[in-house]
């Protein structure tokens, strides 16, 4: 296993090496320049040029991708256009935000698609199939903002359950351990700060496991349609195997592996951050970070967070791998 | 259950209640001594010396740091005061003698004085492009003993204190910048009202300085929540978990039909206020094609156009009309315009175009704007009214730097753009927009040389008497109504919109920010 690990991880230097390239040449040939963009339609030409100089954008390109790789290989990912901030520390910051909202959206999506999925293939076509068929297809096509707000009006402002939006109520003065709110909480015994950021993190993250726990629901539906139909079911039910057992015991485990690989890319995706979901809620996370940078063409910004999505993608794709291995132990990863 | 146990485990629990609401109180306590404000996006940087002239991150700056110089509230007609307290300016307006205000200091305790007034405005000067064009003359800076600044410019200028009133022309404390490095950005210091406390992505967190010399603030804190979609502000400012939510100057942050369903709620409040801000068309003027050569077409477009349609039903009363070259509220502001101004009126329009021979549906115009709705629903709105004229006219919305080179480039007869001033005098508008020279330098009118009027914009903009000034103002602006370089059409309205206890909120128009330290929060 830490051969194929090691083997994965090879493979992806390449892979990495061109996204580098790409991403450098692809942010400059959207339309734009980041000094006409950041000081907005009252600049003149002469305040223009002076920032085009201090921001080096007037250095020939081979020479600002060479800087780029150089400080990449030194692990400097640059300073932000925008905020002459270090990119690093600035993803640092938002990271957790991002990853505490993916987990708790899979989370959610799994409590809700797994059972759903599994009971409704058990019946297919009876009215818990239908109903669940029908919620599911509203999860998958309802708009994100229109779900969004609407969470926001029902639940926030009428029924006042949950905060409007944010990651944790201000004045409670959080302990900043590892980022992770709900963990920090935990970790420096203040169960109200605990409390406060699940009550914040409801709603996106059913917002986000609408769309993802219907897309978990029908594909487990469909994968353990497909198994059920199998020789060895039929085999396992002639020996008198309880229904319950055959399903629970032999279906799922297998149906299951195809949703993995399906659930790990979607994880993957929501790492890159929901942008539409951490806008509407005021989320600090990767995907506003990003369509900030994106919005005033801040180039290092942009270059560090797609080089940071590859490196998810392909450590996701390989976990999923692994995944895929301790459940069905007829795989193995050499 | 029996009885006794009952009331021991009704004892019990509310004690534990009570204990567990302690610091519940406590918060309260802290919630009414804190205004919470709204923003649409991370604001920094935090400091003049990076600061480029972002609305959001100068309003943390006029409350983190002050300027020698500032306009009186609430009318900003009148510089008063600030760390400076007093100046004098040389006869041949290139000296400029400062009395810096003794006592202050910096929030990290270092004393503000010349030497720390020299190092903070050099420093800004040399590393922020943005203030280039304004500390750029300043051709030295001594301090003869440490009260005293003596700024010399290379050449005068009636408009330099203004320049000195901008966010970006703050005064830092050297020390600190010194301390920070480029972390400065984001850890501001200064010797305003508030002291820097925080910043997160997603709040910047200032407390009160007790020792500020115009008073302490009347809240302890005052927070910046971030929160980048419209209609959540508008759910945080309902329930009351922010207290004032703010345009950031730009077109409309709220949507129209918000806005009406704010205005019934008893629990909010709404600021109004023109803005200096001016929408307008323009005209190509340095190569002026075709029927838009006559001045008679160009006079057309403007009868054409239903203006109260335009700011009451379109922008639903989130604009107000504009004359001419400068708004109705600015001190350079000629009355006269609003007689010489167009008014609605299609039938002389049609007759105008007749006169000209450009027969009904012959004239065919590309305009140029910005992207995004509010644009497009301007555009979309005089595309109808020029339609009834005759005027065939399509709309472009290219992305920003593609726009501002096709503009600069002169690759166009008529655009829909304006501009926001960022210094209070109606010099931000005509130099920039009018001087010939400065055509195709920026998004402006790209003016052909004319002596007459390239002679009045740099009188007003040297001479050191006010009257003199605004004599010139006047009659550039009568000159201009009667060239008609473009079609004013309307300034957005600064609105903010706050919760009833909020109080003493004043709103400057230019530009449009808003210092705290005088906003009370009532407690009910």
């Amino acid at each position: 296993m830490l051969l194929f690990l090691i083997r994965r991880l090879l493979a992806a230097l390449p892979v990495l090496a061109l996204v580098v390239t790409l991403i450098f040449a692809l942010v400059r040939l959207i339309p734009g320049d980041p000094a006409i963009t950041l000081l907005g339609p009252g600049a003149t030409d002469q305040q223009i040029e002076a920032l085009r100089q201090q921001l080096r954008l007037n250095d020939p390109l081979p020479v600002q991708y060479l800087g780029y790789v150089g400080g990449l290989l030194q692990g400097d990912l640059g300073q932000s256009l925008r905020t002459n901030q270090p990119i690093a520390a600035e993803m640092a910051a938002r990271l957790p935000a991002t990853l505490e909202l993916a987990f708790w959206a899979l989370i959610f999506s799994l409590l809700f698609g797994l059972p759903v999925g599994i009971l409704s293939a058990t019946r297919p076509g009876g009215w818990w199939d239908n109903l669940t068929r029908l919620v599911s297809l509203i999860g998958v096509s309802a708009p994100t903002f229109w779900l969004a707000l609407l969470a926001q009006v029902i639940f926030s402002l009428g029924l006042n359950l949950f905060p409007v939006s944010g990651r944790l109520d201000f004045f409670l003065e959080a302990p900043r351990i590892t980022g992770l709110l709900v963990l920090d909480g935990l970790l420096a015994g203040r169960l109200d700060v605990t409390l406060d950021a699940l009550l914040h993190l409801v709603l996106p993250a059913s917002v986000i496991a609408a769309f993802l726990g219907a897309t978990i629901a029908r594909l487990v539906r469909t994968s353990m349609l497909e198994e059920i139909r199998q020789d060895y079911v039929n085999t396992a039910r002639s020996k008198g195997l309880a229904p319950r057992v055959v399903i629970l015991k032999h279906v799922v485990r297998n149906a299951l592996l195809p949703a993995i690989t399906i659930i790990g890319l979607k994880f993957a995706e929501l790492l890159g951050g929901a942008i539409l979901t951490e806008t509407v809620f005021s989320w600090p996370g990767i995907g506003r970070y990003m369509f900030e940078a994106i919005s005033v063409r801040d180039y290092p910004v942009i270059q560090a967070g797609t080089l940071m999505f590859a490196l998810i993608f392909i450590a996701s794709s390989a976990l999923a791998d692994v995944l895929y291995s301790l459940i069905n132990p007829r795989i193995r990863l050499e | 259950m029996n009885k006794s146990r009952i009331w021991k485990l009704a004892i019990f629990g509310l004690a534990a209640t009570l204990t567990l609401s302690l610091p519940a109180l406590a918060q309260n306590a802290d919630r009414d001594n804190t205004l919470v404000v709204a923003i649409d996006a991370d604001p920094a940087p935090l400091e003049p010396g990076t600061n480029r002239a972002t609305p959001l991150g100068s309003e943390v700056i006029i409350n983190v740091f002050d300027t020698l110089v500032g306009w009186q509230s609430p009318n900003f007609d009148k510089l008063e005061p600030r760390l400076a307290t007093a100046w004098k300016v040389s006869a041949n307006g290139l000296t400029y003698t400062f009395t810096i205000r003794s006592g202050v200091k910096f929030h990290d305790g270092t004393d503000l004085n010349a030497a720390a007034v020299k190092a903070s405005i050099e420093r800004t000067k040399k590393i922020n492009p943005y203030m280039a064009a304004y500390f750029g003359p300043i051709t030295s800076i001594t301090t003869p003993d440490p009260n005293t600044v003596v700024m010399t410019l290379e050449r005068a200028s009636s408009v330099f204190l203004s320049w000195l009133a901008m966010p970006q022309a703050a005064i830092v404390s050297p020390t600190a910048a010194e301390k920070f490095g480029d972390k400065f950005s984001v850890n501001p210091v200064g010797t305003g009202a508030f002291i820097f406390e925080s910043y997160s992505p997603d709040t910047v967190v200032l407390k009160a300085n007790p020792n500020y010399w115009r008073g302490a603030p009347k809240v302890a804190r005052l927070v910046y929540r971030v929160i980048p979609n419209a209609s959540t502000r508008r759910l945080e400012l309902e329930k009351g978990t922010v207290d004032i939510v703010q345009q950031n100057g730009q077109l409309f942050s709220i949507p129209v039909e918000d806005i009406k369903a704010l205005r019934n709620n008893r629990n909010i409040k709404i600021i109004e206020r023109e803005s200096q801000i001016i929408r307008n068309i323009d005209f190509n003027n340095l190569n002026l094609r075709g029927p838009l050569a006559d001045v008679r077409v160009r006079q057309a477009i403007g009868y054409a156009i239903n203006y109260d349609g335009l700011v009451n039903g379109v922008l639903g009363g989130t604009a107000a009309r504009v004359f001419g070259p400068l708004t109705s509220n600015s001190w350079g502001f000629n009355p006269k315009v609003k007689e010489l101004a167009f008014n609605y009126d299609p039938n002389k329009a049609k007759a105008l175009l007749k006169e000209a021979g450009v027969a009904p549906g012959s004239l065919n115009l590309k305009m140029y704007t910005f992207t995004g709705t509010s644009w497009r629903d301007i555009g979309t709105f005089l595309q109808a009214n020029l339609a009834d004229v005759g005027i065939n006219l399509t709309l472009e919305q290219p992305e920003f730097a593609q726009l501002r080179e096709i503009h600069t480039k002169g690759n166009f007869d008529i655009a829909l753009d304006g501009r926001q001033p960022w210094y209070n005098d109606p010099e931000a508008h005509i130099t920039i927009g009018y001087l010939s020279s400065l055509a195709g330098t920026a998004l402006n009118f790209r003016m052909p040389a004319n002596a007459e009027l390239d002679n009045l914009i740099l009188k007003a903009q040297t001479d050191s008497k006010l009257a003199d000034r605004k004599a010139s103002y006047f009659k550039i602006q009568e000159l201009l109504m009667a060239k008609v370089p473009g079609i004013y059409l309307f300034n957005p309205k600064i609105i903010v919109y706050h919760r009833v206890n909020v109080g003493n909120l004043v709103i400057n128009t230019a530009p449009p920010l808003t210092e705290y330290y005088r906003v009370v929060k009532i407690r009910y």
